[in-house]
């Protein structure tokens, strides 16, 4: 197994969150408290994604968030000159790929590697644009096709290899077939569902891909029982996504097992400034935390703290 | 969540300028807008021009299904979303076409407003009447058919304590080299997905201009290489502005 490259802060934006590499220099210039950026999954093919509206949020905040983006991407050659001017000054660069098929997978991932510090490989995403002919949410349900996915990407690429999982699947059993396939660490997780809202004047669905996936504070316990789960079975490396947004879920998630925390919908709505100064609160919480403690001394602290004793009663 | 609202009002305020007022008061601050739903159609960002109002531009099928609307029509909105302009004293308030519009809530909220206003005909120069009442305004048109004959640019500079510059991105850039970037604030327009700073979408030079915009000062406008020159289309697949 390859390590992870080291994430110093342990904390990185979810894909498809901020998604492109000008964006990523700008939080980095803005202080984010950010040891790594994931870009906006690369697809083998441009692809507009899906029409607007591509999300469903609650102004007041709190409720679950649905988005049906649909994985819009560049052409891998567009990708290549975006990354080949990237020049971030201390944070590593993920790059998350998806394609239709194992070997648009190994594609992808052979072109963008060399730009890449890690490669994410999006096994999960429940969204797609109505009628599209694709098999990725088939993709992360199979055991065998997610291991044969990650067995042709480790034969493209030398990097690190995360092999993100989604909510919806039997991912234990996924996530054996990856890691013997040649991942080196599990993404846990992608989005659940996918979830529906319907407008009560047009009385139709709201979201024109008519469903999206479910993040934020309603994915949390969902994707944290993932990384708890995972961790019990493997020990691997994980970097966990689902509703972090303080560094109460960030000491959790770390707890069950992960190594790096990813956040995405906690940006919603916040400037470049509020959202830099939002991974420094949740860094300087989980620190504080730790109370002087080195922060891999936590990861899957959950796991080791002996049963509570009951017999005094 | 989109809030449906009705259509109060299609006044039509050029061929191809309309203004729609919903019946729906939006807080706000000037230069905030609001992501416009049609069920089915798409959902695109408008800047307010009255707190219950967007003023439109025919460009393509969107607009002009927006134009067609009618009293009773439901349309769907989201917002107030970003951020607009600050409080100005005496502020040049310069405005291109459609860009014209998305000055009159700072208009009326500003002491004293001067007007620098271009647009290709006269009927491009929207609210003239209206802002005359404000303060002195300042008209150039391609066609001379209104005030000066030439750009917005052929006035400037004025004087004044602040600017705001709203328009055409190619205007603006124009406008900004001829203005004190320290004391200007500009409008940028991308194309928008989420609109909530999430997806990254509509970055300018990575600012996301959903959220840290669309109003920005000019002195983060300067260090923009993209602004004026290239924006992110659907696919994330770079065009020229
Ligand atoms: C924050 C913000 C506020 C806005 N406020 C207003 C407003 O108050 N009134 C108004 O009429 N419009 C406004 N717009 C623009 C509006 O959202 C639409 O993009 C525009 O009206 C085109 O709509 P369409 O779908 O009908 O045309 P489209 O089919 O999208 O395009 C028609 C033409 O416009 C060009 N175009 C597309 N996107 C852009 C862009 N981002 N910048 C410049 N040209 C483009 C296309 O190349 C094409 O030539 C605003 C945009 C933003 C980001
Ligand atoms: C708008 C949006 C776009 C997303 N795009 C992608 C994507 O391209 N690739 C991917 O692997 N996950 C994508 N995701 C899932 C996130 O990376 C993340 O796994 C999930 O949202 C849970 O984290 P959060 O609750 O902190 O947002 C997207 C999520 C959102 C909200
Ligand atoms: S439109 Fe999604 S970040 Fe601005």
């Amino acid at each position: 197994m390859r390590p992870l490259p080291r994430i110093d802060p342990p904390l990185v934006n979810a894909s498809g969150i901020l998604s492109y590499p000008e964006v990523f220099a700008a939080f980095e210039k803005a202080g984010a408290c950010l040891g790594g950026y994931v870009t906006k999954s690369v697809g083998p093919v441009e692809k507009a994604g899906n029409d607007n509206p591509v999300v469903v949020y609650s102004a007041e905040g709190g409720a679950p968030v649905l988005n049906s983006l649909a994985l819009p991407t560049q052409s891998p050659e567009d990708w290549e000159k975006d990354l080949a001017s990237l020049r971030l000054q201390r944070s590593r660069l993920i790059v998350s790929i998806y394609g239709g098929t194992p070997g648009e997978f190994a594609r992808v991932a052979e072109r963008m590697a060399p730009y890449a510090d890690a490669i994410e490989v999006n096994l999960g995403c429940p969204n797609k644009v109505p009628g599209e002919q694709t098999i990725m949410e088939s993709i992360g349900q199979s055991p065998a096709v997610s291991g044969e996915v990650m067995r042709l990407v480790r034969g493209a690429c030398e990097k690190p290899l995360i092999a993100k999982l989604s909510p919806n699947s039997d991912y234990l059993a996924v996530a054996e077939a990856c890691l013997a396939a040649g991942a080196d660490a599990l993404g846990c997780g992608n989005t659940l569902g996918p979830g529906l809202a319907i407008d009560l004047t047009s009385r139709k669905p709201i979201l024109a891909g008519t469903t999206g996936g479910i993040s934020g504070p309603a994915l949390k316990p969902i994707n944290l029982r993932m990384t708890y789960e995972a961790y019990a079975r493997f020990q691997c490396p994980i970097v966990a996504y689902g509703g972090i947004a303080t560094w109460r879920d960030a000491a959790e998630y770390t707890m069950a097992g992960a190594c790096v925390l990813g956040i995405g919908t906690a940006f919603l709505g916040k400037g470049t400034r509020e959202s830099a100064g939002l991974t420094r609160a949740i860094w300087e919480g989980v620190v504080a935390y730790l109370d002087g403690r080195p922060f891999p001394d936590l990861v899957g602290e959950a796991h080791r703290l002996p049963a509570p004793d009951l017999t005094h009663a | 969540m989109p809030e449906m609202a009705r259509v109060l009002e299609n006044r039509r305020e050029s061929p191809w300028t309309h203004t729609l007022f919903f019946d729906r008061e939006v807080k706000c601050a000037p230069g905030q807008f609001m992501m416009v739903w049609l069920p089915r159609l798409g959902e695109k960002p408008f800047t307010l021009s009255y707190p219950n109002a967007i003023t439109v531009k025919r460009a393509g099928p969107f607009t002009e299904q927006l134009a067609a609307l009618e009293p009773g029509d439901p349309i769907g909105l989201r917002g107030p979303l970003g951020r607009g302009y600050p409080l100005m004293r005496r502020p040049a308030l310069i405005g291109g076409g459609v860009g014209i519009a998305e000055l009159r809530l700072l208009a009326l909220a500003s002491e004293k407003p001067i007007f620098v206003l271009g647009g290709r005909t006269a009927e491009e120069i929207l609210f003239h009447e209206e802002f005359r009442k404000l303060g002195p305004v300042h008209v150039a048109t391609e066609d001379g058919s209104l005030g000066a004959q030439g750009l917005v640019t052929s006035l400037l500079p004025v004087q004044a304590p602040a600017y705001a510059v709203c328009g055409p991105e190619r205007m603006m850039a124009a406008c900004l080299d001829l203005l004190p970037p320290e004391r200007t604030y500009l409008a940028i327009e991308r194309y928008m997905k989420c609109a909530v700073g999430l997806c990254g979408q509509c970055t300018c030079s990575g600012w996301r201009v959903c959220v840290d915009g669309p109003v920005f000062p000019g002195t983060w406008v300067r260090e923009m290489e993209d602004f004026g020159r290239r924006r992110r289309a659907k696919s994330g697949r770079w065009e020229p502005v």
